[in-house]
């Protein structure tokens, strides 16, 4: 690779202050930043290391049950987490499947979510939790919910000169069960097809309090079905209504055409996933 | 960029091009066990050992190395001599290209006390490729280095 200046700061401040200059760029695990810098893909003059900020790395839980997660955690850090495991059970199962042992060793929460490729398997999860990231630049902090966190392929809310130090995934109300289906018709390292995150708020006769549907792999952003509350969220689901919800997947998908499939067999599979995310988890308590 | 770390139990220090990645590294070092295969992360055949995690070489800059414990397969194969003679009784091998990374995933395997079953090793292995043996051999080296068969 081209030679360029690397910077090591140990604190969010000193981090900030070296991505103010033009041309830098901010390097966590690497796993698709120095895939992109050998393609040249990133003009980089310097390169800000965030690997030595002890204060962006870990994962710590509320009393309450909500997660903060730093934002250069590693992905097997997350899958194994007693924490992130009791909790949120689905982010913990998800994480546990990305890419190979090798990528999930280097790979961070951070990093992941700020690269915004579309067919990663943790942010329709974080999405369907209702999480949020926090953005720190050097006029201050702010927070923003995952929703309207990516703007588009590969594109995020995250100006240049900031970083995203954490996200925040809500304590699970009682009754929440939630759960990752990934379909990788390829061998099982590959990005899914279709990744589908559902969650659902149960009260105790089996009715709906809220429902989420979280999709990666089928449009340039992962995406939130819209309807999938307005659908479950005071009914007791039978097939009908999760057959619904599956077409309502199926509509929010805007696919591409690769070698993981058609826009046609993307939306399909949505449909297929949704289906088998939901039955999973309606069957769970039986 | 100076660098100092542990490089198969031995202190090292070195400098380093800011763009050097940690195959050339260890390679310009006469570690070619270490190879590049896809260049991308996927095959394995570039597999390091970081602390107990198993790392691609070939998308990892040698500056992040610093002050680590890094282990390549030539280190391993002495520190571990039972699983590399796991992998040679068991023929966990036959050409060759991919067995340095997938003795570096063994040993990662090892190191973080995963269970004994065959799915579980499949499952870690599956991110190291092998296109001769049929991955037959290659679990059941790690089942034998386990101690469990």
């Amino acid at each position: 690779l081209a030679g360029f200046d690397f910077r090591t700061p140990d604190s969010i401040d000193g981090a900030l202050e070296e991505l103010a200059a033009d041309g830098s760029v901010a390097l966590a695990g690497g796993t698709s930043l120095v895939l992109m810098l050998k393609q040249d893909l990133v003009p980089a003059s310097r390169v800000v290391w965030l690997g030595r900020i002890s204060g962006l790395r870990g994962i710590s839980s509320s009393p309450e049950g909500a997660l903060a997660i730093g934002a250069t955690t590693t992905v097997a850090e997350i899958a194994a987490s007693s924490d992130v495991q009791r909790l949120q059970p689905a982010l913990a199962e998800a994480a546990a499947h990305v890419g190979n042992p090798r990528v999930r060793a280097v790979a961070t929460l951070g990093g992941g979510l700020v690269h915004a490729d579309p067919r990663q398997d943790l942010p329709p999860v974080l999405l369907a939790l209702g999480a949020s990231a926090t953005v720190r630049g050097r006029h201050g902090e702010r927070e923003v919910s995952l929703e309207r966190f990516f703007n588009g392929l590969m594109e995020t809310d995250v100006a240049d000169g900031e970083i995203l130090t954490r996200v925040t995934v809500p304590a699970a109300p009682p009754g929440r069960r939630s759960c990752y289906m990934r379909f990788t018709p390829a061998s099982e390292d590959d990005f899914p097809t279709v990744g589908v995150a559902a969650a659902l708020d149960l009260d105790p006769d089996g009715s709906v309090r809220a429902a989420a549907v979280g999709l990666g792999g089928v449009a340039g952003r992962p995406v939130l079905v819209e309807e999938a509350a307005g659908i479950l969220a005071g009914r007791r689901p039978g097939a009908a209504e999760v057959a619904e919800l599956a077409a309502a997947a199926e509509r929010a998908c805007d696919p591409v055409d690769d070698q993981r499939g058609s826009p046609a067999y993307k939306r399909a599979m949505a449909r297929v996933w949704t289906r088998r995310a939901l039955e999973r988890l309606l069957s769970a308590g039986r | 960029v100076k660098l100092r770390l542990s490089l198969n139990g031995e202190p090292v220090e070195g400098e380093v091009d800011s763009g050097t990645l940690l195959l050339d590294f260890l390679r310009a070092r006469g570690l070619t066990g270490t190879k590049e295969g896809c260049g991308v992360g996927v095959c394995g055949a570039c597999s390091v050992l970081i602390g107990s995690q198993p790392v691609s070489s070939c998308i990892y800059l040698a500056v992040c190395v610093d002050g680590a414990d890094l282990w390549t397969a030539e280190g391993l194969a002495e520190r571990e001599p039972s699983l590399a003679r796991a992998f040679v009784e068991h023929e966990g091998m036959q050409c060759g290209i991919c067995t340095p990374g997938q003795l570096v995933a063994a040993s990662a395997y090892l190191l973080q006390d995963r269970p004994a079953d065959e799915e579980s090793i499949r499952e870690f292995m599956s991110g190291n490729i092998c296109r001769c043996t049929g991955y037959v051999s290659i679990v059941e080296s790690v089942r034998s280095a386990l101690g469990r068969v």
